[in-house]
């Protein structure tokens, strides 16, 4: 019954399989153009998958919070799977996996801000600020890497303006990222002003065309008319989210944040640089973003300076939620993060197979976000205690 | 009492399935996906539906919740997993969703409606020119101030395609000159012929209702004593918010309206003589239009059957009486207001 055995179990075997496969699938691959990155994204998944594994701290606390999103994954991935018989066919679930990867990176972002007390609003319009940023760089030739490069260090500013007016003017979170989100689709709509993309790039600069189709290819798996070849965000998630998982898990850095969280006066008087670690934070949350918002750009080919991204921080909250952070701070597992992040895509896509009707599509959302996180709360409170003494009494 | 919430959980999953509109009919299935929700495409919707009854086929209509292509692809990538065959998309970026589209095309019958994209190998397109149907407005805004005066433009964006064909359209008739490349640049300037263009460039509003009125309210505050003003609105519920805010103000009357799509309160104000006039796309139309060719083609309809050209935009007026240098059909706006309200209820 001990969780982390069977989790890391789990994972570890994951691991395997993916290593094997891989090993299998290598000789093949040599033969093929695609070869290199399909062993890229195969071996940094074994890798995520790998480390994931190594972190998992499962205490029973932290199993129990895992419990309700996967009671609720399993339940809309039952009736997503009963709703068709092309539900399950292999580009549903590449597409699914795809759009649960980018929900993800900005999921673990929303979700280390939260652990340490903190909020952040602004995720939406620095997501669409990042894709309008690194689709006009490019427009004005801008070489794909140098701005990928260049839109990473603009989340880095943002972050850091974000985390220094909170720690240093002491305001309050939420207040100045909902600012934020308001001066970032500002920003976005001064840097453009029509919806940019890569076919314009690569109009622009048809020697660029190459390198723009690469980088879509690795980081999304896209091919260049937009056949999603692999859920390559997904594999960046991953990545991601086991990077962090060791920062949790496995460093003082996670314990520090943990602790500042929890109860932010006894961090402080237990001599951790309290401000220091929330700026870092806020760093890594709003890089996470930008990070987003050129998969976006990548990803679809297009956004638009007026509504790219938009309200993606709440998605990205409700997923941490859902993956066991508490909006009081000082809980989160990666594993978790992983999970909640998977949720709102398969409820997206059940909206289409099951045909729901249009006007009933919001209020079906909302109701299966809702009992969900109520059934996880339940769960949460007692570890079916309850049930299980509910059924005592009866027998 | 704790149990219960869970299997009341595992209950509404399972009866998910009762909110569907899946027939199970065997019959062709085609699917329209819009560009974001709106009013208009409730009435494409109404076409539509009439038209899959007449054409024996069953219809998946998609309106995404945001105009962003991100949403829209979302439920296209879906929707074409679930076996359709034939998809009518109203385009948000032609340019950047040409290459999706071109896949797209390669397999299902795709047609374009509302907005096009050329390129991508559609089988056709059903909808109005937009720069066209500006020019149309530019007309009306003359004829309602020939001496000149200071243009107010009310738009949701000013970023996408149709708003780009609109906006220089109306620029381009006041000035006599083509300034699509600024435009869609976003490069606007204070004078456009006879006319000055009131804060120098379109007002956007993200089609937030609130800051549709609002707009149109500040607006009206800084124009109330500038002589020979016209306000236009570009979008569905634009031409409703300027003459809701200038009821409110008292100044109807003082100011001339001048609007695009057909708003049942655009209608009603026309009717009125409260606005100009409007210039109408017929979104029923599309509805129908759209599922009726892609019935066509699936079951194994000649191409050539298809129609070349764009729809024709139209224009209504509160007499509906003819209107020197307007070529295109004019309407009675109670008469075209009662029309649609028929084809609603119909679609019900």
């Amino acid at each position: 019954m001990n969780g982390s055995v069977i989790f890391g179990g789990f994972f570890a075997g994951s691991a395997a399989v993916v290593l094997a496969l891989w090993l299998a699938l290598d000789l093949p691959l040599r033969l093929l153009p695609l070869g290199n990155r399909y062993q890229l994204w195969f071996a940094s998944l074994a890798f995520s998958l790998a480390l994931l594994a190594y972190t998992l701290e499962l205490s029973r606390r932290n199993l129990v919070r895992l419990v309700g999103v996967v009671v609720l994954l399993a339940v809309l991935i039952g009736t997503l799977a009963a709703s068709s018989e092309t539900a399950f066919d292999r580009s549903n679930i590449f597409e699914l996996l795809s759009r649960q990867g980018a929900l993800g990176v900005i999921t673990i972002g929303a979700a280390l801000i939260i652990l340490t007390g903190g909020i952040d609003l602004s995720i939406g319009s620095v997501v669409g600020l990042s894709a309008v940023a690194f689709g006009t760089l490019m427009e004005s030739g801008v070489s794909p890497v140098a701005s990928l490069g260049l839109v990473l260090a603009l989340g880095v500013a943002v972050g850091l303006t974000n985390g220094l007016l909170v720690t240093q003017l002491r305001l309050q979170a939420f207040l100045v990222t909902l600012c934020g989100m308001f001066v970032f689709r500002g920003f976005a709509r001064e840097i453009n002003k029509k919806q940019t993309g890569l076919v314009l790039a690569k109009e622009n600069h048809p020697e660029m065309a190459e390198s723009i189709d690469g980088l879509r290819a690795l980081l999304v798996g896209k091919t260049e008319n937009g056949a999603l070849e692999f859920p390559a965000m997904l594999v960046v998630m991953l990545l991601f989210a086991s990077i962090v998982a060791v920062i949790l898990h496995k460093s003082a850095h996670g314990r520090y944040w943990f602790a500042i969280g929890y109860n932010d006066r006894a961090a402080r008087y237990a001599g951790i640089g309290v401000e220091r670690q929330r700026i870092a934070v806020f760093v890594i949350g709003s890089t996470l973003a930008a990070f987003a918002g050129v998969l976006l750009l990548l990803n679809t080919g297009t956004a638009d300076p007026t509504n790219a991204g938009g309200s993606l921080e709440l998605y990205a909250i409700t997923a941490a939620v859902l993956g066991g952070v508490s909006l009081k701070g000082g809980e989160c597992t990666a594993i978790g993060l992983v999970l909640g992040a998977l949720v709102q895509p398969v409820i997206n896509n059940l909206m289409t197979f099951l045909e729901i009707r249009q006007s009933a599509e919001p209020w079906v959302i909302g109701l299966i976000l809702l009992l969900g996180t109520i059934a996880d709360e339940l769960i949460r409170r007692d570890a079916f205690g309850s049930i299980r003494r509910y059924f005592l009494r009866r027998a | 009492m704790r149990p219960f919430a869970l299997v009341a959980f595992a209950s509404l999953l399972a009866a998910l399935p009762a909110c569907t509109g899946k027939s199970g009919t065997g019959k062709v299935k085609v699917a329209v996906v819009t560009n974001c929700t709106d009013p208009f495409w409730t009435i494409c919707e109404a076409g539509a539906k009439q038209s899959a009854k007449d054409n024996d086929v069953e219809l998946v209509f998609r309106q995404p919740a945001k105009l962003e292509v991100a949403s829209q692809m979302e439920i296209v990538e879906a929707l074409l997993k679930t076996g359709i065959k034939g998809l009518a998309i109203s385009v948000i970026n032609p340019k950047e969703q040409t290459p999706d589209l071109t896949r797209i095309a390669s397999q299902v019958n795709l047609l374009t409606m509302d907005n096009d994209a050329e390129k991508s190998g559609r089988l056709c397109y059903i909808g109005i020119d937009n720069y066209e149907a500006g020019k149309e407005v530019g007309r009306m805004v003359k004829r309602a101030l020939p001496e000149g005066g200071t243009v107010a433009i009310f738009i949701g964006e000013t970023t996408s395609h149709n708003a780009h064909g609109r906006i220089a359209g109306v620029l381009d008739e006041l000035e006599g000159k083509d300034n699509r490349a600024d435009i869609t640049a976003g490069k606007y300037r204070e004078q456009y012929g006879k006319f000055k263009l009131h804060r120098k460039e379109p007002i956007t509003d993200s089609t937030e209702p609130d800051k549709v009125l609002n707009n149109a309210s500040d607006a009206l505050e800084q124009l109330k004593n500038t002589p020979n003003v016209a306000m236009v609105g570009l979008y569905n519920s634009n031409p409703k918010g300027i003459l809701e805010s200038a009821r409110s103000k008292s100044l109807v009357g003082k100011i001339k309206i001048v609007g695009f799509d057909e708003n049942p309160v655009t209608l009603e104000g026309i009717d009125k003589g409260e606005i100009e006039g409007t210039v109408v796309q017929d979104p029923y139309n599309y509805g129908y239009e759209s599922v009726k060719w892609l019935a066509h083609m699936a079951k194994g309809g000649d191409k050539k059957a298809l129609p070349t050209k764009a729809t024709q935009h139209r224009l209504v007026t509160k007499t509906g009486e003819k209107v020197a240098g307007v070529e295109v059909p004019i309407y009675k706006a109670s008469e075209y207001a009662k029309k649609i309200r028929d084809s609603l209820e119909a679609g019900k």
